[in-house]
């Protein structure tokens, strides 16, 4: 059918650089999650879980994003675009449906047809059988569902156990940059959990590892700027 | 008057007609525009809107109808503030001179014929819509359009090639571009009656098929192209569901019917189950929306951005189900506030970024970034230790430290740390939209870390950090 839509010109399907491991059908993540993830990567068809909204959602996709994924947010009206931005999500590949409102799930069923990766915030608790119905329409279309909730299917659930935030004090300093441990558990009670500790975010907003000094209160390694309080 | 023609070689006069507080806007502002033109109509038939907020006629005939080019001037200015809005007027030789007489401030200029050289060559080269030149001709010691009409012809063609001449010409006051007058949208228009009602969508669909062919050989008869298509349907009971879909002389027929079906689908998916249907469709019309001429450009939808089919089709989707607007790409723009920092747009609709991002913003919250930005910020209350407000003089000076938040009805929460108060005082030369407030950032016992202001003494929370 010769639309009109075909004069825009098509893109070529996501294509991963050598250097990210990615096999096929694997959408790419920043290399702080790559050990988090069983597959290295987030698994085309698949769901995924993230704790409540977050950074760790946007983190979590910002690869794909980076690599040219489109991506989609339903129902979160309190995105901060310049943090999005600043992890490596591409705002010009960004879609915002705020408010689904009731038809939630048709939208999210529409967009995971066309979108690579879909955020969800969903307004309750979906039912069983919805569930399944989106779940299988990620399968049908390969592309990836966050959600930021309670998904029992979920093939992977990554969640944040513990933060510091570092540089801010009593009455001085700022905000500066948050350790955090993530905790990746599986589907399968076999499945061992992995965790590790990432700077989510980093004093630039950007996401890293943040080696595994657990417990001390580790400043960020980057020599600190004086924390002026800039006003 | 005097039936002299006009000079050999010397364009005809033109009146514009600006609205400045509508050029900054697309969307439903374009539609509002519509008011003015129809204003205009009445004073000359045939109107060209170039964009919303302005539009053009041909001055000499009205001129000498209404009693002279002045008379002509104020009668309209004055029909068009009689509804509550504000305009210019310039009339000059040709649209382009016509145009930057309309921005004349305070109320618009009016150039006496012949005069316009002299009117132009005051004007600096920015003027031109062409960023290149306009970069490149100051550079060269061109500041006006006077000068730039002072080189030899051949000398700018042969320097700045073909947008060199026409810049060169616009600077003479010997503008090329011929008006294209407006015919009003609802001639173009076209509608089929469906006698009975139809239940099922496909005759609906089959007949738009049709009528978008139609509406195209209208529109191409003309030579115009719709910025927009607006599909009204009308059901039986007489509800209507109108909704304007992007265009840009892009759709074909199928393209038109197709999105036709998104709209029946959409809206029967938000009838609630059990509620008796509509009783079928009576009415289908195709209305096309903001003309243009037809240049043969083709905008891209998804800004600068390549879009593939898939993605457009699957958010245009999404706007059938929940309206034009509910469907929105984030725009990053400059500003102090989180919110300010980032505006959405309508997805299918042309970006404004308002605030540039590359200024220094003094004063804004230094990163990170928050990744939860409140679309209206959230009450809340501090309490230092004894259980008291916590206050800011207008010295900055802190009532006590903060020690307990409690948003809306939710548990306390203890403060761990904190920082500021950042003082901020904005736009403390006009009344309307000064604001003076003090920023923190608050770390909650629970690890979360929130952006927080305080403005005659009640605190909001603007942005969640985690």
């Amino acid at each position: 059918m010769g639309t009109g839509a075909a004069q825009v010109i098509s893109l070529s399907p996501v294509r991963h650089r050598d250097d990210v491991l990615a096999g096929e059908g694997l959408l790419p993540v920043l290399p702080a999650f790559r050990e988090l993830l069983p597959a290295g990567g987030l698994q085309r068809g698949s769901v995924l879980t993230s704790g409540d909204w977050g950074l760790l959602c946007l983190a979590l996709v910002a690869g794909a994003s980076a690599d040219g994924a489109w991506c989609a947010v339903v129902g979160v009206p309190s995105v901060g675009v310049r943090a999005a931005a600043d992890v490596g999500l591409d705002p010009a590949r960004l879609l915002l449906v705020p408010d689904p409102g009731r038809s939630w799930p048709q939208v999210v069923a529409s967009l995971l047809d066309g979108f690579d990766v879909v955020l969800l915030r969903p307004p309750d608790r979906p039912p069983a059988q919805l569930r399944h119905r989106l779940e299988a329409a990620a399968r049908r279309y390969g592309s990836v569902l966050v959600v930021a909730g309670d998904w029992p299917g979920a093939s992977a659930r990554l969640t944040v156990t513990d933060a510091q935030w570092t540089g801010i004090g009593s009455g001085h300093g700022r905000l500066q940059a948050r350790r955090a441990r993530v905790v990746a558990g599986g589907r399968g009670a076999g499945e061992r959990a992995r965790s590790a500790w990432l700077w989510l975010p980093g004093p630039d907003g950007s996401v890293s590892m943040a080696g595994d000094a657990a417990g001390e209160s580790g400043d960020y390694p980057a020599a600190p700027e004086r924390l002026r309080s800039s006003g | 008057m005097s039936r002299r023609p006009a000079a050999a070689g010397m364009p005809p006069r033109v009146l514009v007609l600006s609205c400045p507080d509508w050029q900054q806007e697309d969307g439903p502002a374009a539609r509002a525009f519509e008011a003015v033109v129809g204003v205009a109509t009445e004073f000359c038939p045939q109107v060209e809107v170039l964009r919303p907020g302005v539009c053009a006629f041909a001055a000499r005939g009205p001129a000498r109808y209404f009693g002279g080019e002045a008379e002509l001037a104020t009668k309209i200015a004055a029909a068009v503030s009689q509804r509550g809005l504000a305009c210019q007027v310039g009339i000059a030789d040709g649209l382009f001179a016509a145009e930057l007489a309309a921005r004349a401030e305070p109320a618009g200029l009016l150039v006496p014929p012949g005069k316009t050289p002299e009117f132009l060559a005051g004007l600096p080269v920015g003027v031109l819509d062409m960023p290149d030149l306009c970069e490149l001709l100051p550079r060269l010691g061109i500041e006006t359009l006077g000068a730039l009409a002072a080189l030899p012809p051949g000398e700018a063609a042969g320097r700045f090639g073909a947008e060199g001449t026409l810049a060169c010409r616009l600077a003479r006051g010997l503008d090329p571009r011929p008006l294209v007058p407006q015919r009003p949208a609802a001639d173009l228009s076209v509608q089929m009656e469906f006698d009975p009602p139809v239940e099922q969508s496909e005759p609906v669909i089959f007949a738009a098929k049709a009528l978008a062919d139609e509406m195209h050989d209208r529109l191409a008869a003309s030579g115009l192209a719709c910025v927009r298509v607006q599909v009204v349907v009308r059901c039986a009971d007489g509800r209507e569901l109108a909704r304007l879909w992007r265009h840009d002389g892009l759709l074909t027929a199928l393209a038109v019917a197709e999105r036709v079906r998104w709209q029946l689908d959409g809206w029967r998916g938000e009838l609630p189950d059990g509620e008796p249907s509509a009783g079928g469709v009576a009415l289908l019309r195709l209305v096309p929306d903001q003309l243009v001429r037809a240049t043969g450009r083709q905008l891209a939808l998804w800004g600068d951005c390549v879009i593939s089919d898939r993605v457009a089709r699957a958010a245009i989707r999404v706007q059938a189900m929940l309206g034009h607007a509910a469907v929105t790409r984030p725009v990053v723009s400059g500003g102090r506030r989180p919110a300010e920092q980032a505006v959405t747009v309508p997805f299918g609709d042309a970006e404004v970024p308002l605030r540039p991002v590359d200024r220094p913003w003094p004063g804004h919250i230094p990163a990170p970034a928050p990744a939860t930005v409140y679309p209206a910020p959230i009450p809340a209350t501090v309490t230092d230790d004894r259980g008291d407000a916590v206050t800011v003089s207008g010295r900055a000076e802190l009532s006590g430290p903060p020690a307990w938040l409690r948003i809306g009805g939710a548990p306390v929460r203890a403060i761990d740390h904190w920082a500021g108060p950042w003082p901020v005082t904005q736009r403390w030369w006009d009344p309307g939209q000064a604001v003076r407030q003090a920023r923190f950032q608050l770390v909650t016992q629970d690890g979360n870390a929130w952006l927080a202001v305080v403005q005659d003494g009640s605190w909001q929370l603007e942005a969640c950090y985690d």
